[in-house]
């Protein structure tokens, strides 16, 4: 039983016979086609099959959810039965509901199946070439893979979406040596519908591998300042977590979102607009349906420093009594300024350029520490030399307001679409 | 899990293979600020076979446990090391010869409770903390057990089942002061089935009590003032410092890409107060967190010594790292689903005890602090870490002070051991978070309270 559609079907039917009052059934069938390279040479070909029922009824008000990873029908009787226990195990909700009937639709992104002699010869024209340019690279892991991912949502108020995606994936992890002395690691991700660019051409690769052995040889930072920082697109991705996590769920019902009541308004800089797009041609790597069963569409979530919606699922805006968000997130996009990325360096007096954080989960009311990897010194709008041992701290709601410029320029991910942005008032703190 | 009989295929291998079936069992239960928001079991199982041929992997795995599948998964996996094998020519050989066998189930004994008893577990405890603190703004309750279960063939004549299960409460507690939200989480549980970790709700209330007096300190914190500075690290602290800033550094796969340990085996790479090990199943004569005794590749699992006094004594080691290194494999290598390859993991890593009373060691500082909770953390092939703080004090002329906020230390860890002046008796063991390297494991961390110089994040 491997048609999507038959078995998600099968799975709706049996919820709704164990006595679901409403129910969904997700069918996912991936499968995956892996390269690995490990120290800068070819290690591993894996290939992988998985299929993933996900299965949710509401009785009487109470929700229930499993899944599993089989899809014959007995197993699918057996996932209906248990989630409608697990149900009557759960605390009655108002909230709890299942997405109302959509036209049915099939979306489909990509190509169906990898090309394996052309993700070979990419991947080695990648380590060739990086063993030519960056002879002190030491590739630690590189992995390109094409996944498939073909699913089939449905639910008792006649939701019926289908959809088909193929991707390639990109990831690296590096770090240059020079005698004793190493840089620290650092990594990437991309997606790419197709294979037709050389890998050193997608993302922000090329650069931070060149970056990688200027970073051999750091020095620490002395004292502490309060300067600015220009966070590179590798980084911003990490630094939006806050507001992204801010927004969702969670902080909101539980009510310590500090944006809980800043819908609609002033909560980052005016040169600020972030946008979460999913089913854009600028992201080949999105998603079509929401978990809760909604065909997602794009949505800006900044516009110009204002808020414009929060990341909330239907059980979400339920409980809180707000809007639902018409996508769940991710595949941001944060628009271009208007100034060169040598400008932005030119106009920072004493600063970072801060290419990599590595620091703790920000608090609930924003505040983040952690330290400046990858990252250089910037003096006098030039960018002096590679750091170690050189931490920031501030808080992150902060450096949403405190944002001073945009670059014009911008790193595609595939995922997402990132520009370099400056933030003024961080400390800054060295030995 | 499915049971199925690995002995039979090994005639299907045709160089060295490893076959696996594995089984992942989730529960998930979530109350937010009192409503039931998720409750929720999952179960991925499946068949891998991983094949070695000159120097070239192949790998695959079915989510099917039946004949066909493993058929299937061995041919796909010999067809994948083939194809590489006949582009990249490694002529590297054959790989060392372990044979190993072990049976460990770590299943309770006791009648398994349903869903409906987990879900009124958290409910009544959740019923305690709003009852007894009614000042909060906010409180989390979650219960998340996994059962890990795996038999393991492989072509030199190992074979394991093992079902190493872990469960814990978390407790997340959030307190509202000048409209500025303080939050204090804590994990509860450990090594086992739900039914043998924990009894009735009131076993933790007494813990709830101390984290709950913990956040009221820390909602009138203050920032750190960021620098260096001498500090405490309690137990948990040094325990991800083990993990996290050398446990990483000396595994092989990471040293040979150019970690900074190494070429450093024999030399002094920290205090001689500091011994630092990966144990495999057991210490002390208990069982860790997460006991290991045959791994991934059908490796004996033995205890790695990483630093003896001071001493950088060796890594930790598959069989490909071993054989390059000229030493035996470790055991250090697993697989956290069944479509995951094995890599070389940390298992129960731990820096060892001293003598140092922790109220001396506290006394000892005029101008630093006593850090107890992490959150995250983060190394570095330089050996330079970072771990979240989420609960510290101030020590002010060799007494505790104020609590401070949520901050980051860091330092380069070969550094920084060789700044430890004192070490503690007494050694706790965490085992909630996940390891993560290109897939998550779950891992077993410990240390006693470690005296020594770090950044500190603040203001």
């Amino acid at each position: 039983m491997q048609d999507p559609r038959q078995v998600a079907q099968y799975g709706l039917n049996a919820l709704l016979k164990a006595g679901a009052d409403k129910a969904q059934c997700t069918l996912t069938l991936t499968d995956k086609h892996e390269l690995n390279v490990d120290l800068g040479e070819f290690t591993l070909v894996r290939t992988t099959f998985d299929t993933e029922v996900g299965v949710t009824a509401i009785k009487d008000g109470k929700k229930g959810s499993t899944s599993i990873n089989k899809s014959d029908s007995n197993s699918l009787d057996r996932a209906a039965a248990d989630v409608l226990d697990i149900a009557a195990a759960s605390s009655p909700d108002e909230a709890n509901d299942i997405a109302e009937v959509q036209p049915a639709a099939v979306f489909s992104s990509g190509s169906d199946a990898p090309d394996m002699d052309k993700m070979h010869s990419r991947m080695k024209e990648m380590l060739q070439s990086v063993k030519a340019a960056y002879p002190k690279v030491m590739m630690r892991q590189a992995i390109l893979d094409f996944t498939r991912t073909r699913s089939c949502f449905l639910n008792s108020n006649g939701v019926d979406f289908v959809t088909s995606k193929g991707v390639y994936s990109c990831s690296a992890i590096f770090s240059s040596k020079d005698g004793e002395k190493v840089s620290s690691f650092n990594y990437t991700a991309f997606s790419l519908q197709d294979l037709e660019k050389a890998l050193l051409n997608c993302g922000s690769i090329d650069a931070l591998l060149q970056q990688s052995t200027e970073q051999v040889h750091t020095r620490p930072m002395e004292g502490k300042f309060v300067g600015d920082i220009i966070i590179t697109p590798d980084c911003l991705g990490d630094m939006l977590y806050f507001l992204s996590y801010s927004l969702s769920n969670g902080p909101m019902i539980s009510g310590t979102s500090i944006y809980r009541d800043k819908l609609n308004e002033q909560i980052a800089s005016p040169m600020l607009s972030i946008h979460s797009r999913p089913v854009s041609d600028e992201i080949c790597d999105g998603y079509f349906v929401t978990p809760d069963g909604y065909a997602a569409q794009n949505s800006t979530i900044i516009q110009n420093g204002v808020l414009k919606t929060f990341l909330l699922s239907l059980y979400g805006a339920r409980k809180t009594g707000l809007d639902r968000a018409v996508n769940s997130g991710g595949a941001f996009v944060v628009d271009p300024g208007d100034m060169p990325l040598e400008e932005m360096v030119k106009s920072v007096k004493k600063g970072v350029l801060l290419a990599r954080f590595s620091g703790g989960d920000p608090s609930d009311n924003g505040d983040i520490s952690g330290v400046a990897k990858n990252s250089y010194l910037i003096e006098d709008g030039k960018i002096k030399y590679p750091i170690s041992e050189s931490m920031i701290s501030g808080n992150a709601a902060d450096m949403l307001m405190n944002v001073t410029a945009v670059s014009r320029e911008r790193v595609d991910y595939g995922f997402s679409v990132y520009p370099w942005v400056a933030v003024s008032g961080v400390t800054i703190s060295g030995k | 899990m499915h049971s199925l009989d690995l002995h039979g295929y090994a005639k299907l291998f045709t160089s060295y293979t490893e076959l696996r079936a594995q089984e992942n069992r989730t529960v998930r239960i979530d109350f937010v600020k009192g409503n039931n928001t998720r409750n929720s079991r999952s179960s991925t199982s499946g068949i891998s076979a991983r094949v070695h041929s000159d120097g070239s992997w192949g790998f695959a795995s079915s989510p099917e446990i039946n004949e066909n599948a493993v058929k299937l998964a061995i041919r796909a996996a010999t067809d994948n090391a083939l194809f590489l094998d006949s582009r990249e020519r490694k002529g590297k050989g054959l790989l060392p010869i372990v044979a190993a066998s072990s049976a460990n189930d770590y299943s309770t004994k006791k009648p398994r409770l349903g869903q409906k008893d987990l879900v009124q577990f958290v409910r009544e405890l959740d019923d305690h903390v709003v009852r007894k603190y009614p000042d909060l703004a906010s409180r989390t309750l979650i219960i998340t057990c996994l059962d890990m279960e795996k038999t393991l063939l492989t072509s030199d004549g190992s074979h394991s089942h093992s079902m190493i299960p872990r469960s814990f409460v978390y407790v997340i507690l959030s307190l509202m002061k000048d409209g500025v939200p303080t939050e204090l989480s804590e994990a509860y549980g450990g090594l086992g089935q739900f039914e043998d970790v924990f009894t009735s709700p009131p076993q933790l209330f007494s813990d709830i009590e101390s984290q709950y007096e913990h956040l009221v300190k820390k909602s009138e914190g203050i920032h750190p003032n960021a620098g260096l500075a001498t500090c405490v690290l309690d137990a948990e602290l040094a325990g991800i410092l083990a993990h996290e800033a050398i446990g990483h550094t000396t595994e092989a796969d990471l040293v040979m890409s150019g970690s900074v340990a190494e070429g450093k085996v024999g030399r002094e790479v920290a205090s001689p107060l500091v011994t630092l090990i990966d144990f495999a199943n057991s210490c002390g004569g208990k069982t860790c967190s997460v006991p290991v005794y045959v791994d991934d590749e059908g490796t004996k699992a033995e205890d790695a010594v990483i630093i003896e006094k001071g001493t950088l004594k060796g890594y930790m080691h598959n069989k490909e790292s071993a054989d390059r290194f000229g030493v035996s494999p470790t055991g250090n290598v697993r697989a956290y689903q069944f479509s995951d390859e094995p890599l070389i993991r940390m298992r129960n890593t731990a820096i060892m005890p001293g003598t140092d009373k922790l109220d001396d060691m506290i006394a000892s500082i005029d101008n630093g602090y006593y850090l107890i909770k992490p959150g995250n953390g983060q190394a570095d092939s330089t050996s330079e870490f970072m771990f979240a703080v989420t609960l510290g004090y101030e020590i002010k002329s060799g007494k505790l002070g104020r609590a401070i906020r949520d901050t980051t230390i860091s330092g380069v860890a070969f550094d920084m051991l060789k700044t430890v002046t004192m070490v503690s008796p007494d050694m706790k063991w965490i085992s909630s978070g996940m390891c993560g390297k290109k897939q998550p494991i779950p891992v077993g961390m410990g240390g006693p309270a470690v005296k020594c110089k770090v950044t500190i994040g603040g203001r």
